[in-house]
């Protein structure tokens, strides 16, 4: 029984996933269409157009073992194996620091706010 | 036919395989032992050993992808059951999130195009602070390749899950709100996982803010782009 609810969420999914890529294709926007679907399951949720129990089980299934599901694309790096070599090592190095970056620009900019709003309180 | 049983075959291993890592990573946990990582080295390193090329391991993977489109869509339920949370701290977090979106994404590409490196790794580095599928998605409208997008999606996750603590704590940051959005925004997660380590609240303020971070990133990086080329 579980698992045919399992099957039934993932069918709203992709509901919502094949309106969203309608969207995008039709206004030709550079949004991805799954990204679209997300923000309009977002809404419906948000405004009881759709219940929670429509799509949880399928929802926690897929999310529990989600680097599964994108496990054989990120073996396609099979291919691009020199590129890590060489020159291509400094690419580790860029993504490294540009994380560092994100992660303390981030962190700092909510701190200050963070701080901002205790200070009035 | 035989098609059909290549197929089966490459999505039982795959399976099988990232069912034995998640195992692994249970009994011993670190970023580097991630089920991500480890399936995806074991693949790799079986099919150059046994010379198989890599479209034939896609008949059956190709599968998989399938699900891709939903996963990211399922990703706004969690955002909606800290829906309370997104409210209370409403401006730290879109405010630090769009920070750090614009950094990431402008500072890959710019460090890339100072190295000299073609276009397509631009296109396919510029998304590596979000979630592997919507990363995916995003540097296919692009033109970049998906499968590069993984791997520096992979390496800013285990980065940033590693070295985050020290990050953080040489930068002063220390308010567990804002140490979940760092984690979040920059390390997707992988991030998120190690933030909850911390604490409940560190843990789900990372994930509104990775999910935050997934639509944010998915708008700005074209526009990023077309200003930085």
């Amino acid at each position: 029984m579980k698992i045919l609810k399992i099957i039934a969420h993932i069918a709203v999914l992709y509901g919502f996933y094949f309106v969203g890529s309608l969207i995008q294709a039709e206004l030709d926007l550079f949004i991805p269409g799954s990204i679209i679907g997300m923000v309009l399951l977002f809404l419906a949720l948000t405004f009881k157009l759709i219940k929670d129990s429509w799509i949880e089980e399928g929802t926690q299934f897929l999310i529990k073992d989600m680097p599964l599901l994108f496990v054989p694309i990120t073996v396609g790096i099979i291919n691009y194996l020199e590129l890590f070599s060489g020159k291509g090592f400094s690419l580790i190095l860029i993504v490294l620091i540009s994380t560092a970056l994100v992660m303390i620009s981030s962190g700092l900019t909510a701190q200050f706010f963070l701080l901002r709003k205790a200070k009035i309180e | 036919m035989m098609n059909f049983y290549i197929g089966v075959a490459a999505l039982l291993s795959t399976i099988i395989l990232y069912l034995l890592s998640k195992r692994m990573y249970r009994i011993y946990k670190s970023p580097f032992t991630l089920p991500i990582l480890t399936t995806t080295m074991t693949i790799v390193v079986l099919l150059l050993a046994f010379q198989i090329p890599y479209q034939t391991y896609m008949i059956g993977g190709k599968w998989l992808d399938q699900l891709l489109g939903p996963v990211v869509v399922a990703l706004a339920f969690p955002l909606y059951k800290q829906f309370k949370l997104l409210k209370t701290y409403i401006i730290p977090i879109l405010t630090g999130v769009f920070v750090g979106s614009i950094i990431g994404i402008c500072s890959g590409l710019l460090l890339v195009k100072w190295m000299n490196f073609e276009e397509m790794i631009m296109y396919s580095i510029s998304a590596k602070s979000v979630t592997t599928p919507v990363a995916m998605d995003i540097t296919q409208s692009l033109g970049g390749v998906s499968s590069l997008a993984a791997a520096f999606v992979m390496i800013a996750g285990i980065g940033g899950a590693s070295l985050g603590p020290l990050i953080l704590h040489y930068s002063r940051i220390h308010l567990p709100i804002a140490k979940g959005i760092g984690m979040g925004t920059a390390s997707h997660a992988i991030g998120t996982s190690r933030a909850m380590e911390n604490s409940e609240l560190e843990g789900a303020v990372s994930t509104v803010s990775m999910t935050v971070s997934a639509i944010v990133v998915a708008i700005l990086t074209p526009l990023l782009i077309v200003m930085i080329l």
